[in-house]
C-alpha cells in the first residue's frame, strides 16, 4: 500500500456567477501522505477553502470542477472522487466516513437544536451497523476520546451550553466518529482564543498519531504551519506558488511570496523594533486577474518574464516552486 | 415548564381586568347609548324625558362610570356574562351558538394553510430560483396583497353565483345540520381565508427555510454524509420553523375572535359577524365580552407561541 492517502492532481474549480468566470483554483495538485499534515496557506480568497470543498464534492451550487483529479487512495482500491456524482450514494458514503471535515466556527457549524450526542450519532448510524445502544457508547468514548470531561453528560447537553473549544472538541469527535483515513480542517482555530487553539492542536497532532489519520489543514497562520505541518503548500491567487516539506518552506523559502509571507510576521520576544515588512498591494480582482504570474504586480523581484505564467521547478526532490526568479530569491538570503 | 405554564395562567388574570377595564373605558366615551339605539328616533321622540330616564335607571345606565365597571366585573367573574341589551338573550348562549361557527371556519383555515403553507414555502426555498419558485413566489405576493373581501367577492360570484356550485352564504340550512350538509357552505370561506393565510405562511416558511439553508450547521450536515432530505427537512426546515409557529400563532387569536371580514361577505353565523352588529347597537355587555373573549385568546396564543418555541428550539428558556 502506497503511503498517500489523496492524491490531487491538476485541478480546476471555477465559480460562476453573473455569465462571469472565476477561476477560483487553477491547476491545483499536491497529495496527502497517511498519518502527516499537509497545511495549505494562503491569504483570505485565494482558494484554500475551495480546494477543501473540491475534495468532499461540497461546492457551491454554481461552480464546477473543470479539469483535473482528485483520487483517494481507500482500503478497497482507488476512487476518482472527482468523477463521482456529487450527492451521490457513493460520494456520501465517502463523506463524513473516509474523508471528515471541521469547520471554522464551531459554533455556528454545530445544529443549535440538537444535542452533541444526537449529532455525532448521525454520523455513526449513516456510515456503520452499529445498535442504538452501541452508538451511545461509543459518542460518550468519542467525547471522552476528546478530552472533554463528564462525556456522559455532555453528550445529552445542546451545543449552546458548551464552551468555544469544548465546541470544538465536539465537533472533531463528529469527524472521527468513523475513523477516517483523512481529516479536512478548515482553519479549526480561526474563532477560538491562543491557549485552547493550542490543546486543540494538541489533539489533532496526537490523533494523527494513534490513528494515523491524514490531515489537510488549512490556515493562514504560519505560526500553525510551523507547529503542526509535515508538509506545506503555499497558495496564492488560486495556484500553488511553493510547496515542500515544513523545512523547505519555512527555512529555505524560494518564492518571494512566501518569503514576504513569512517576514510579514511580528515574532514574540523581538521587541517592538523589529521590522515587519507588510506585502505592497492588495489581491488583485479574481474576474480581472494580471496576466502571467498572478504575484508579479506586488513582488519585490518581479522581471519581464513575469508577464508570463512560469513553470513548476523543482528545487529539490520534495520542494517546487512556480517563480521565474527562484534562484534571485535564494540568493538574496 | 410546568410551573412556568401556571405562572403564565395567573397572570392573565390582573391582565384580563386591566384590559377590560380599557374596553370599557372606550366604550364609555362612545358618543350615544344602548337606550338611543334600542328605542327607534320615532318613537324616542313621543316619549318623556322622564320615560327615557326610568328606562336608563331600569337597565343600571344610570351609575357612575365605576360603579358599573365593578358590578360588570363581579357578575363576570361569577360567571354571569350578563344579557345582550338588543336582543336580550344571555351572552352565554350567543357564545355558545356563534363560536362553534367560528371556530368550525378557522380551525379549517388554520390547518389547510399551516400544512399547504409551509409546504410549497419549503419547496419553494429548496428549489430557489425554479419556474416553480418564481410561479409561487407571485402567487405569494397576490396573495399577501389582494384584500380577502375582493377575493371572497370574486369567489362567490363564480362558484356561487355564475357556476351554481357552492351556495352564496350562510352555513346551515333548516332541517340539515350534520357536517356533511353544511360542508358546501363552509367550502368558500375556508378556501379563501385559507389561501390568503398560505400566502403569508409560505412567504415566511421560504425565507426562514431560504435562511436555514444557509447555515454552516447546513453544510456541516452534509459534510456528514447524510442524505439530503435529512439535511433538508432534520436540520433545515427544524431551524426554520420558529418564526412560522410565530406567525400562526399571532393570527391564531384574529381568527377565533372571529374573521369579521370574511365572515361578513359570507354571511357566516359567527362571532365576528355578531361582534359587528353588537358595536354598531351599542350593545355595551356583548361587546365587552367579544373583545374581551379576543384578548383571552390573544395571550392564550402568546403563551402558547412560547411554549412552543421553546419546544423547538432548547437555546428558549422559560423562565
Amino acid at each position: 500500500m502506497s503511503d498517500i492517502a489523496l492524491e490531487v492532481d491538476d485541478i480546476k474549480t471555477y465559480i460562476y456567477s453573473n455569465r462571469r468566470c472565476n477561476k477560483a483554483i487553477d491547476g491545483v495538485s499536491f497529495s496527502i501522505r497517511r498519518g502527516k499534515t499537509l497545511c495549505i496557506v494562503g491569504e483570505s480568497g485565494c482558494g484554500k477553502s475551495i480546494t477543501a470543498s473540491s475534495i468532499m464534492q461540497l461546492l457551491p451550487a454554481l461552480s464546477r470542477i473543470e479539469g483535473g483529479s482528485i483520487t483517494y487512495h481507500s482500503d478497497a482500491g482507488e476512487i476518482r472522487i472527482d468523477k463521482l456524482p456529487r450527492n451521490g450514494a457513493r460520494m456520501r458514503a465517502i463523506r463524513g466516513s473516509e474523508i471528515a471535515m471541521i469547520f471554522q466556527d464551531p459554533m455556528t457549524a454545530l445544529n443549535p437544536v440538537y444535542t452533541v450526542g444526537f449529532q455525532i450519532a448521525e454520523n455513526l448510524k449513516y456510515h456503520t451497523k452499529m445498535t442504538a445502544r452501541a452508538i451511545r457508547d461509543r459518542c460518550v468514548a468519542l467525547l471522552r476520546h476528546m478530552g472533554i470531561p463528564l462525556p456522559e453528560q455532555r453528550v445529552r447537553e445542546y451545543p449552546h451550553s458548551l464552551s468555544g473549544g469544548m465546541r470544538q472538541r465536539a465537533m472533531i469527535a463528529m469527524a472521527m466518529a468513523c475513523n477516517p483515513k483523512i481529516l479536512i480542517a478548515d482553519e479549526p482555530t480561526t474563532a477560538l482564543d491562543v491557549t485552547i487553539q493550542a490543546q486543540i492542536f494538541e489533539l489533532m497532532n496526537r490523533l494523527k498519531a494513534e490513528h494515523g489519520t491524514a490531515i489537510l489543514l488549512i490556515t493562514h497562520d504560519m505560526g500553525v504551519v510551523a507547529e503542526l505541518a509535515d508538509d506545506v503548500a503555499v497558495m496564492y491567487m488560486g495556484k500553488i506558488v511553493e510547496a515542500g516539506t515544513v523545512d523547505d518552506i519555512l527555512r529555505r523559502p524560494r518564492h518571494p511570496y512566501t518569503r514576504a509571507l513569512l517576514s510579514s510576521i511580528p515574532v514574540l520576544g523581538r521587541g517592538k523594533n523589529q521590522s515587519i515588512r507588510p506585502i505592497r498591494g492588495s489581491t488583485p480582482d479574481p474576474y480581472n486577474r494580471p496576466p502571467g504570474c498572478q504575484f508579479a504586480p506586488r513582488c519585490d523581484f518581479a522581471t519581464e518574464a513575469c508577464q508570463r505564467m512560469p513553470d513548476e521547478t523543482f528545487v529539490a526532490p520534495t520542494h517546487r516552486v512556480l517563480c521565474w526568479n527562484h534562484d534571485r530569491v535564494a540568493a538574496s538570503g | 415548564m410546568g410551573t412556568f405554564i401556571l405562572r403564565r395562567i395567573l397572570i392573565l388574570i390582573p391582565m384580563l381586568v386591566a384590559i377590560s377595564f380599557l374596553i370599557y373605558l372606550g366604550l364609555e366615551l362612545t358618543p350615544g347609548d344602548a337606550v338611543s339605539h334600542m328605542i327607534p328616533p320615532d318613537v324616542a321622540n313621543t316619549l318623556s324625558a322622564e320615560d327615557l330616564e326610568a328606562l336608563r335607571e331600569q337597565l343600571g345606565l344610570n351609575q357612575p362610570f365605576l360603579l358599573r365597571f365593578w358590578i360588570w366585573l363581579t357578575n363576570v367573574l361569577q360567571g354571569n356574562f350578563g344579557h345582550s341589551l338588543e336582543a336580550g338573550v344571555a351572552i352565554k348562549d350567543i357564545f355558545l351558538d356563534r363560536l362553534p361557527a367560528t371556530l368550525e371556519l378557522s380551525g379549517f383555515a388554520i390547518l389547510f394553510s399551516t400544512i399547504i403553507g409551509c409546504f410549497l414555502g419549503t419547496i419553494s426555498a429548496l428549489r430557489r430560483g425554479s419556474a416553480t419558485d418564481n410561479s409561487l413566489t407571485v402567487v405569494g405576493m397576490l396573495g399577501v396583497s389582494i384584500p380577502e373581501f375582493f377575493f371572497g367577492l370574486v369567489a362567490l360570484s363564480f362558484f356561487a353565483l355564475h357556476l351554481e356550485w357552492l351556495p352564496v352564504g350562510g352555513r346551515l340550512m333548516p332541517g340539515y345540520d350534520s357536517f356533511w350538509d353544511r360542508a358546501p357552505h363552509l367550502v368558500l370561506p375556508v378556501l379563501v381565508l385559507s389561501l390568503m393565510m398560505t400566502a403569508g405562511v409560505m412567504r415566511y416558511s421560504r425565507a426562514a427555510m431560504l435562511d436555514a439553508l444557509s447555515r454552516e450547521y447546513i453544510r456541516t450536515a452534509r459534510a456528514k454524509g447524510l442524505p439530503g432530505w435529512r439535511v433538508n427537512l432534520l436540520h433545515g426546515l427544524r431551524t426554520a420553523l420558529t418564526p412560522v409557529v410565530v406567525l400562526i400563532g399571532f393570527r391564531l387569536p384574529a381568527l377565533i375572535g372571529g374573521s369579521v371580514i370574511i365572515e361578513l361577505v359570507f354571511q357566516w353565523p359567527g362571532l365576528g359577524n355578531e361582534f359587528i352588529a353588537a358595536v354598531r347597537g351599542q350593545d355595551y355587555p356583548l361587546v365587552m365580552m367579544i373583545a374581551l373573549f379576543s384578548v383571552l385568546a390573544m395571550l392564550l396564543a402568546s403563551l402558547i407561541i412560547d411554549v412552543l418555541t421553546a419546544l423547538i428550539d432548547p437555546r428558549v428558556r422559560l423562565e
